[in-house]
């Protein structure tokens, strides 16, 4: 066994093939399978990124902490410096409406609750710190 | 790695991994299809809600000219995707192996 690692990366999308690889090397060490990977990737990509976005002038590098439990592989993101944002509250997604009324974004976070099997936030000290488990199938 | 081309019988093939840092590579592409197209997405491991955007994008501009896109050989995880998003009411999707 490997995990836990951790690494920090670079507040940008350029750094998603280095998280990728980052990831896989952990996955390919502790032999998870496809079907954990790709929901894992999902929402790791899809927080990183809004952290990316929502705090573009941040110079703090973003930490990613992956470890692989008995039956599930936790990820933890942290980002510094940063005003809270709590990715575990509800907000409206529209999944239903005709194609032209259709909102282009804002489908993330919907998709990560049904990808992953939990979702957690905690905010202290200026830091943001999400945590996600995704149970082997 | 992500690629995008015009493919055998004039499909648009997608290959690799659509991750948020490929989707202006993916909507320069896609913003030149000016008609009906069918997207091959055999080779596409990975897509985000970053693609999403980029196909839902795309898929209502040509709504306006009565066009629209069929994607055509979706893997199992693309498939959840589209279907947690509700893209199965407004895209015609074909899953991998029939």
């Amino acid at each position: 066994m490997t995990s836990p690692e951790h690494k920090k990366f670079v507040r940008s999308y350029d750094s998603l093939r280095e998280i990728f690889d980052f990831t896989e090397a952990f996955f390919e060490a502790e032999n998870i399978a496809e079907s954990t990977r790709y929901p894992v990737h999902f929402a790791l990509e899809e927080l990183f990124t809004n952290m990316v976005k929502y705090n573009p002038g941040n110079n703090h590098d973003i930490q990613l902490d992956i470890e692989r439990g008995e039956s599930d592989v936790t990820v933890t993101i942290t980002d510094f410096d940063v005003d809270a944002f709590d990715v575990t509250t509800n907000r409206k997604v529209d999944t239903e409406s005709p194609l032209a009324d259709r909102p282009v974004g804002g489908l993330g976070l919907h998709l990560i609750r049904h990808m992953v099997d939990t979702l957690n936030y905690n905010y202290a000290d200026r830091q943001s710190r999400i945590t996600f488990t995704k149970g082997f199938e | 790695m992500f690629e995008i081309e015009i493919g055998d019988e004039g499909r648009v093939v997608c290959t690799g991994r659509l991750d948020a840092a490929q989707c202006e590579k993916a909507q320069e592409f896609m913003d030149t299809l000016a008609e009906a197209n069918t997207l091959d997405f055999a080779s596409l491991e990975y897509i985000s809600s970053a693609g999403l955007g980029v196909l839902l994008k795309t898929q209502k501009r040509l709504a306006e000219t009565g066009a629209g896109l069929k994607i055509i050989n979706v893997n199992n995880h693309i498939r959840d995707v589209f279907r947690y998003s509700g893209f199965n009411a407004i895209f015609d999707i074909e899953a991998s192996g029939g």
